[in-house]
């Protein structure tokens, strides 16, 4: 923990030009107003028995407009057995909070999300992205110093009985507290001379759950890259390790594949 | 529409230049917006900018976020637009600059002038007439930073229109 926080320090010390569109969360600005966005994430997760285990989550997002965005996703999975469907999600956020200057910004926005899922429920951990039927309320905190974002979000997630039948273990806690810190840099280009430029953007993101029933809790590190292509698209290639844990998961570590496309404009 | 038809030329001149420059018209504006950190963050500004229909063309430099956004002839074109669209893409203005065509507008110091729909009000100026293609800044909130405006306000505190903040009451000063 300690060379983490002190990797922590070195970033925010360094003066580059920083990215805040983190892979594994939202930051407190929003997508443009009027805007369609579509989004993909590739999860390939090992699970403990070494079989390999895939999500797909296309979303949809929409900017409203310049303090409002929703997103609606599905959960596919081959868990069990084939590709299946096993759910879906709500998002919006609500940025209502701004103080920008020239070179720097803090924004403070709310979130919440309504989760259905019909997978038997397997581990201690909560994830209303893809696990859990329940919901996440959250608010996060988003800064801009000189040239770099460091984002944090903390948020209370609560599952509820999964569908159709698969009721949520009384033995287990079915609440909990989530938090995270991201920090972003671009490491590429240095000068900018057009949108079509690639821009290469390196971030690191803490991701940590303490359940509420009986104070288990885990913490994971996720390293990414991330490629933004003509000002438009995106491709986020993240690795998940889990840095300790104390409640039952069953495939925390993993490397993901995100991909996301904005088009601008679309909605009168 | 008939009689307007066979009229010669030169008076429909007469006639259309006497409705034209009823507003000060703005030709270009430089927008300098805060806040960005990244090339896709620009790209929504620059989306935003270009789908105006009075717009005619946008000059980008991705380094200092300025926007040089070129309007077309006879536009209705206020500042609050430009406002108005660099917020939609979740953003502010940190500068706008406009250039504006004048005829023979005799501007003094915190005198109001009273155009279509909206009023100028040069500050910080000497009494003068300006004609023809004048830089002006914007100095309301929303214009400039926010530590900019924090300045202005005191700077400004005799002037009661600047503390009103109304969204078309607009207070200059030429460059």
């Amino acid at each position: 923990m300690k060379h983490l926080i002190g990797l922590f320090l070195v970033c925010l010390c360094l003066k580059s030009e920083a990215q805040e569109l983190f892979v594994m969360t939202e930051p407190a600005s929003n997508m443009p107003a009027n805007s369609i966005g579509i989004r993909d994430m590739n999860a390939f997760m090992f699970e403990k028995n070494g079989k390999l285990n895939y999500h797909n989550m296309p979303e949809l997002m929409w900017g409203i407009n310049k303090n409002w965005m929703v997103h609606a996703s599905a959960f596919i999975s081959n868990r069990n057995t084939s590709l299946v469907t096993e759910g879906g999600a709500l998002y919006a956020k609500y940025r209502f909070f701004s103080v920008d200057d020239l070179h720097s910004h803090f924004r403070l926005a709310a979130f919440g999300r309504y989760s259905l899922n019909n997978a038997d429920i397997h581990q201690e951990e909560l994830e209303t992205m893809g696990h859990n039927t329940g919901y996440e309320l959250g608010m996060v905190a988003t800064q801009l110093v000189g040239k770099v974002a460091v984002s944090s979000t903390l948020s209370y997630e609560r599952a509820l009985n999964n569908m159709p039948n698969y009721e949520f273990p009384s033995a287990q806690s079915n609440n909990a507290f989530n938090y995270t810190l991201s920090v972003g840099k671009l490491m590429y280009p240095k000068v900018y001379t057009s949108f079509k430029q690639t821009n290469v953007n390196l971030m690191v993101e803490l991701l940590g759950q303490r359940l509420n029933g009986n104070g288990k809790s885990y913490l994971d590190v996720v390293p990414a890259i991330q490629f933004i292509i003509h000002s438009q698209a995106r491709i986020d290639v993240a690795y998940r390790q889990q840095l300790y844990s104390t409640m039952m998961r069953t495939a925390p570590n993993g490397f993901m594949i995100k991909l996301e496309y904005l088009f601008f404009n679309v909605v009168k | 529409m008939k009689k307007l038809s066979s009229m010669p030329l030169w008076i429909l001149a007469i006639l259309l230049s006497f409705n034209a420059p009823l507003t000060a018209q703005i030709s270009k504006a430089e927008i300098v917006a805060t806040g960005l950190t990244c090339s896709m963050c620009s790209n929504a500004i620059n989306k935003q900018l270009t789908a105006m229909t009075d717009v005619d063309s946008v000059g980008i430099d991705l380094n200092t976020n300025t926007f040089t956004v070129y309007l077309k002839k006879n536009n209705t074109v206020t500042p609050k637009l430009f406002k108005q669209r660099v917020e939609k893409a979740g953003f502010f203005i940190g500068s706008l600059v406009l250039t504006m065509a004048f005829d023979n507008l005799k501007v003094d110091n915190n005198v109001a002038v009273k155009k279509e729909g909206y009023v100028l009000i040069f500050v910080e100026t000497k009494t003068k007439t300006l004609t023809g293609e004048t830089k002006v800044k914007v100095l309301d909130k929303g214009y400039i930073t926010l530590k900019e405006h924090k300045k202005m306000a005191k700077s400004l505190s005799k002037l009661p229109s600047y503390a009103v903040e109304n969204e078309d009451d607009y207070h200059l000063k030429t460059l």
